[in-house]
């Protein structure tokens, strides 16, 4: 029998293995998938909710309120996004193309910068179907995959016998863990967890530089050098390494060079590759998107024609600055995921908010348009954390619009 | 007379590291408004010498403070060897947002896993509920 498999587009590891089990546009039993996943392809709704001013509307009213919020901004921001799929984010582009509007993604202040790096072909990239093959060590750098990619370590970097890795993690793979914290990953690694004090990164950095070059690896907070030298030992051995990124190591660098740098001379003594630890399933495509339209992965303005970029357009600093005067977000939710002392400059704008879910902003917003979940009761096509292009289905039907036929209406409208 | 009421309850600095946390993920997409999501979400995880200089005990509320925002939350041991007096953790939530400071130095990045509070005991107070 021919089975029917799914996408769960709960995280950037877009796993493609997902079964359930329906009914009456129900998901009653999702099997597979993690924690995450489980809960996420649940989460659905099968009636559509439209508010102005926290008072339900018709769909209409909605989508005219929204048009006349951004008719009537001159510096509208449009965030989110990073649960979208391509084709709703190509609408964003151009919809922010037409309204002069400043665009932006939680990239920004993330994994941006990574993402950036790898499409300027400043780092060694593979994807995670190499990973599952041929990896042979796996470095967590200030990333935590049991917490934030449930199936990261059994689907691809640790537990799977690859074609080229029959042996598996018992005899042929190694799992190194460096954070400042025994996460759960950490754990795993065993005696592979080296554990650096916060903001130690770019020392430990620079004292692995100096161990693969033979040097005595030197830190400020005493890390025995004789297990630098050891881990050293393990990276020039490897055959196929690959260093899985997350936000531990990027909060605490100050730019990219010192990881560049280390890149590079693993790679004059073995063969090592870096994959971003993507959160937001599509983030990584939003990203690419736009770099493909503007050159730019985030933080840009569109005014007369031209595209102007810098942290000024990012929506921290817009936010800050107090630059922009209304707000379409979606898919996002800028009071919980950014500090409050910066986000609640948002209660001071008007919004339209663009989401499945209610939260924070949504409670908040002029204009609330709850959407299907994309992945769940929309398809569409996405860029995996690896940068893999995957396409997906809708598991389930709703009576809720897409975010893609939300825009559509607001740009047609406009 | 009971003397101790006469004294200020102590108050340490701790430095407050997030991190993400499966359960309370999972927690957030079910109902971020719920009670499950704000339990795994308002914690703060000590040193067992922190919770001494505080005098409190595991699963009592804490008040953290800086300029930027206060929120009461409870005190969890975090389990975590070696030692880290003085390091704190806390899974990402809008409750750790709430002490994340606006400085970014004009890069459009917060200090999301810098925190510096201040700590002290703030035993029988309910946790800081989310606006909604
Ligand atoms: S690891 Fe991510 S994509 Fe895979 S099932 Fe879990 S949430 Fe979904």
């Amino acid at each position: 029998m021919e089975k029917n498999y799914y996408v769960c587009t709960g995280c950037g590891m877009l796993c493609d293995d997902i079964e359930v089990e329906s009914e009456k546009n129900i998901i009653n039993k999702v099997y597979t998938a993690c924690r995450i996943g489980v809960a996420h392809m649940k989460d659905g709704k099968e009636s559509a909710v439209f508010r102005v001013d926290n008072k339900p509307v018709d769909e209409a009213t909605a989508i005219s309120e929204a048009v006349a919020i951004l008719k009537n901004a001159k510096n509208p921001l449009i965030f989110g996004l990073g649960t979208c799929s391509d084709e709703t984010q190509e609408l964003a582009i151009e919809l922010a193309r037409k309204t002069s509007a400043n665009l932006d993604d939680t990239s920004s202040y993330c994994l941006g910068k990574v993402i950036e790096a790898l499409l300027n072909n400043k780092f060694k990239a593979c994807t995670l179907d190499d990973v599952r093959n041929k990896a042979d060590v796996s470095i967590f750098w200030g990333s935590d995959p049991s917490d934030s990619h449930p199936r990261h370590l059994s689907k691809h970097s640790y537990f799977p016998r690859g074609t080229e890795k029959q042996r598996g993690w018992e005899e042929e793979r190694t799992a190194i863990a460096i954070d400042v914290r025994k996460s759960h990953t950490a754990k795993i690694c065993g005696n592979y967890f080296f554990q650096i004090p916060p903001g130690g990164d770019k020392e430990f950095i620079d004292a692995l530089i100096a161990a693969l070059a033979g040097k005595l690896p030197k830190t400020s907070y005493n890390f025995p050098p004789k297990r630098i030298l050891e881990l050293a030992n393990i990276l020039k051995g490897a055959k196929f390494g690959v260093i899985f990124v997350g936000l531990g190591l990027i909060y605490s660098l100050e730019d990219l060079e010192p990881l560049i740098q280390l890149m590079n001379a693993l790679n004059e003594k073995s063969n090592f590759h870096l994959v971003p630890m993507v959160v937001h399933y599509n983030m990584r495509g939003f990203n690419e998107n736009l770099f493909k339209e503007t050159g730019y992965v985030n933080s840009v303005k569109f005014e007369d024609g031209t595209v102007k970029h810098g942290p000024e357009y990012s929506i921290v600093e817009s936010l800050k600055a107090k630059t922009v005067d209304a707000a379409l977000i979606i898919g996002s939710d800028p009071l919980s995921s950014l500090p409050r002392s910066i986000s609640k400059n948002l209660l001071e704008i008007p919004t339209i908010v663009i989401d499945p879910c209610e939260t924070l902003i949504s409670k908040k917003a002029k204009v609330y348009i709850s959407t299907a979940i994309s992945g769940v009761e929309s398809g569409g096509s996405a860029t995996r954390m690896d940068g893999v292009k995957v396409d997906f289905k809708p598991v389930i039907e709703t009576k809720r619009p897409s975010d893609e036929a939300v825009l559509k209406k607001i740009m047609e409208a406009l | 007379m009971d003397f101790t009421s006469f004294l200020k309850a102590p108050e340490i600095n701790v430095k407050i590291v997030t991190y993400r946390d499966i359960f309370q993920d999972k927690a957030m997409i079910e109902n971020r408004f719920g009670e499950e999501y704000r339990n795994l979400s308002a914690v703060i995880k000590l040193d067992p010498s922190d919770f001494k200089q505080l005098s409190v005990k595991k699963g009592d509320s804490v008040i953290l403070k800086n300029s930027f925002g206060t929120v009461v939350v409870i005190a969890e041991e975090s389990g975590y060897e070696p030692s880290h007096k003085g390091i704190a953790y806390m899974p990402s939530s809008p409750w750790s947002n709430m002490l994340v400071s606006d400085e970014t130095g004009g890069t459009g990045v917060p200090r999301f896993k810098d925190i510096s509070v201040t700590v002290a005991s703030a035993k029988g107070q309910k946790v800081t509920e989310l606006e909604s």
